[in-house]
């Protein structure tokens, strides 16, 4: 599960985030949409641990991000937008790296990590550095490395950038399914599409404060009030 | 080349510098005060020492002008072949991988146009540092012989750096070359064979211009020491710019200018041919050289064999913690998969061995207690130089080579008390072994003068783990906070704006360190030359000083460091 209460983070005088408060329960898989610049990736990172709030709380399955990190971060997989990985390592050692990090057995580590392979057919690829990958093949290498522990809460941003409509069939499905698990789905996106088709919950950020947060059966009726488009609803909203 | 184009580029890369340099932000007022404080008393203290060291080498031991300049021809080969070999190794990056190249290759810009701002690029950013402390030097040593300020200028614009200028053709020609041949043998073998073609080159120097050979001519002749050892020229010095400039130096101090213009001309006019070489060099081949580097990455890139387990591989069970063992491993393929990494150490460790070969050789007459008291300390200075450079090329980028991927880490259960303790201890580590090797055959030539005392031996290596664990964590903590995750590389890291302050900080730290132990070394020597008692314990108070300093700056650049990894990402 993931609490934000109250969260505020200001770089100087510029508020990027605006005492945010929002919860995403187990099983839920939430969109959080927004035009750019308005503090997704803010959001996020603060999630992650990259950024430290500068009021407010936020809290991993209980555990709050600053006061106890690692435990919080036990539970957690981050899926960065730019999947920026270590160059002079091939993908599997990403994965046996990230493994470890989690302090996972070589055993369970090289069972997972072929079904992973499998999964994301990433195939002869995984033996190469991965300073020679594309994005997308980057995209599904950071992915895997993600779900290799089994976390409970999988906050991602941006997945879908950067890979073909297979690939991008396999990383819906598999959030869909890992959401289904009881895993909670935090995803930010720019694609109303998939925001539409994946999340049960939707959250719509501006200027750092939260315009819109419901259900898809909120969201329908609000597309009732303007020409039935999602479109229409998220560009009046964040106008 | 079509100047309009280079000088509309020019002007957006000065906008983007100055902009980048003077920002006005108040953290940015107080940091470049604080450099522009830490570079003025540095420069000032470059200019004081130069000032100082001639002096006293003049008029203490009384060398004489020609030992004198063979000494600086030394110094200025070795300046020469570190500034070329620092040239090779940045320009690869900036001529071949920086995404800039990449960029202006898709649009109307001419070749040798990338070719010639990329060049200058890499030259202003890997020798700014160098002009800084090489002015200061040279203005020192040129007011002890009275030079007006001009013709220090002079010597400056028309001498030092068409010196540094002609080094860096050099040295771009050099890396062209070796793109031309990497495409038909292979990277690898390619930056093997010029790691040993340099080695060859540092050993040959120093076997026939050799400064240990000139140190004992010097104690067995001494005080007749000058010109009667121009003997010991070897034959390819004529051939040599550091020698040029050496030259010419030594006539002018000497009050004959115009002995020494042919040799100042002979500099001016092979760097001015060298220019012109590379460009037209650069016209013709460039582009195809830059097509080479993709063709050599992708070949050296090859999948691992199915079933195959490479050493260190991260399929192996390891008795370490899996956090340690993961972090360890992924430092270990990061360094070894770099060819950079790698050969400048491998560099370093030869230039080591070659130097401790040759010091342990040393045998002194001693007719003069100034002498090896005087040697002892300009090599613990050396011995200090050493760990700080070491420090400063392998433990400051430690943190920045995270890069944009310590995502990574810090989205991850990883106690980052731990982590950083374990980075630091690579680091310490890798400088503590190498300058114990270079203070424990720095301290056996002065062992031997006292066989049964060997109180020197023991205070030199305590020096030595002292010096190592302020230097690493300077540099560790200082590497932190000035950490630039965007710089893929780490030479380009070591020579940034904080790279240049913390070691600027560490020389004036050595510095300190050299005042330090003066008194009990000299005092060491002195006893020794008139048959005295030195009793070992006025060797406690200087290392007591020592180690309040030493520790003092340690946890301050160990604090710094683990604040600074706390900061957002």
């Amino acid at each position: 599960m993931i609490q934000l209460q109250n969260v505020t983070k200001t770089f100087g005088s510029f508020v990027a985030v605006d005492d945010l408060s929002l919860t995403v329960q187990p099983g839920e898989f939430f969109g959080f949409l927004g035009p750019n610049g308005a503090g997704k990736t803010t959001t996020i990172k603060m999630i992650a641990g990259l950024f430290t709030p500068t009021a407010g709380s936020i809290l991993i399955n209980g555990f709050d991000t600053t006061k106890n990190p690692i435990e919080a971060k036990q539970g957690l997989a981050y899926i960065p937008d730019q999947p920026f990985l270590y160059d002079k390592l091939t993908g599997r050692e990403f994965l046996y790296f990230v493994g470890g990090l989690f302090r996972l057995s070589k055993q369970f580590l090289k069972e997972e990590i072929e079904l992973l392979i499998a999964h994301f057919e990433i195939g002869d690829w995984v033996d190469k550095r991965t300073e020679d990958y594309s994005q997308g093949m980057r995209q599904r290498i950071t992915i895997a490395a993600g779900l290799i522990h089994q976390p409970k809460v999988i906050v991602v941003d941006e997945p879908m950038v950067g890979l073909d409509p297979r690939s991008a069939r396999i990383v819906k499905d598999t959030l869909k399914q890992k959401s289904r698990e009881g895993v909670a789905v935090f995803m930010s996106t720019h694609s109303l599409q998939v925001a539409e088709e994946l999340c049960d919950r939707i959250g719509i950020i501006k200027d750092g404060k939260l315009v819109f947060a419901g259900t898809q059966q909120r969201l329908q009726s609000y597309k009732q009030q303007y020409d039935g488009k999602f479109e229409s609803v998220f560009l009046e909203l964040t106008k | 080349m079509t100047i309009p184009v280079f000088l509309h580029i020019l002007h957006y890369k000065v906008v983007s510098f100055l902009k980048t340099t003077f920002d006005l932000r108040f953290v940015s007022v107080v940091r470049g005060l604080g450099s522009l404080l830490v570079f003025g008393g540095f420069a000032a203290g470059a200019y004081y020492l130069a000032n100082e060291i001639t002096r006293y080498v003049l008029e203490q031991p009384k060398i004489g002008l020609f030992l004198f300049h063979r000494f600086i021809s030394m110094m200025l080969f070795v300046f020469f072949v570190s500034v070329n070999l620092g040239n090779i190794i940045v320009s690869y990056a900036t001529l071949y991988r920086s995404p800039e190249v990449a960029y202006l290759l898709t649009k109307p810009v001419a070749y040798p146009t990338i070719f010639i701002l990329k060049f200058l690029d890499n030259f202003l950013y890997s020798s700014t540092t160098l002009f800084l402390v090489a002015f200061m030097v040279l203005i020192g040593y040129g007011s002890y012989f009275g030079f007006p300020w001009y013709v220090m200028t002079l010597i400056m614009v028309f001498l030092l750096i068409p010196f540094m200028l002609l080094s860096a053709c050099i040295a771009v020609l050099i890396l062209m070359g070796l793109m031309k041949i990497a495409g038909k043998i292979g990277f690898r073998r390619v930056m093997t064979l010029l790691s040993g073609l340099y080695l060859l080159m540092v050993y040959l120097f120093f076997k026939f211009s050799n400064p240990i050979r000139l140190i004992e001519e010097t104690a067995r002749y001494y005080p007749n020491v000058d010109i009667n050892l121009a003997r010991l020229d070897p034959f390819f010095a004529q051939f040599l710019p550091s020698h040029w400039l050496a030259e010419f130096l030594f006539f002018l101090s000497r009050g004959e200018v115009e002995r020494g213009l042919p040799m100042a001309l002979i500099l001016l006019l092979v760097t001015a041919a060298m220019v012109v070489t590379v460009m037209l060099v650069a016209h013709r081949f460039y582009y195809r050289s830059w097509l080479i580097t993709f063709q050599v990455q992708a070949e050296s890139n090859i999948p691992q064999k199915k079933g195959s387990v490479r050493f260190f591989d991260f399929r192996k069970k390891s008795i370490l913690p899996s956090q340690i063992e993961s972090l360890l491993k992924k430092e270990y393929f990061a360094f070894v998969r770099e060819p950079g990494q790698w050969i400048h150490l491998g560099v370093m460790i030869v230039l080591i061995t070659v130097f401790v070969s040759s010091i342990r050789g040393l045998n002194f007459v001693l007719r003069v207690a100034d002498l090896p008291a005087l040697t002892y300390l300009v090599l613990f200075a050396f011995g200090g130089f050493l760990a700080s450079s070491l420090s400063l090329r392998f433990v400051f980028p430690l943190l920045s080579l995270e890069g944009r991927s310590f995502w990574a880490i810090r989205s991850m259960p990883v106690n980052l008390g731990k982590y950083f303790t374990s980075k630091f201890l690579m680091g310490f580590l890798t400088v503590a072994i190498l300058s114990a090797v270079v203070f424990w055959f720095s301290n056996i030539p002065f062992v031997k003068l006292t066989p049964t005392n060997r109180v020197l031996l023991w205070f030199g290596l305590y020096n030595a783990g002292m010096l190592s664990l302020t230097m690493a964590s300077l540099n560790m903590g200082l590497g932190g906070y000035f950490a630039n995750f965007q710089e893929k590389n780490p030479i380009r890291i070591a020579s940034s704006q904080g790279a240049t302050l913390t070691f600027l900080i560490t020389l004036v730290y050595l510095i300190l360190l050299v005042g330090i132990i003066t008194i009990p070394v000299t005092g060491h020597f002195d006893a020794i030359f008139y048959g005295r008692f030195f009793p070992p314990s006025r060797m406690i108070p200087p290392a007591l000083v020592l180690a309040a300093v030493s520790l003092f700056l340690t946890v301050f650049g160990l604090v710094v460091g683990y604040q600074s990894l706390k900061r957002d990402f």
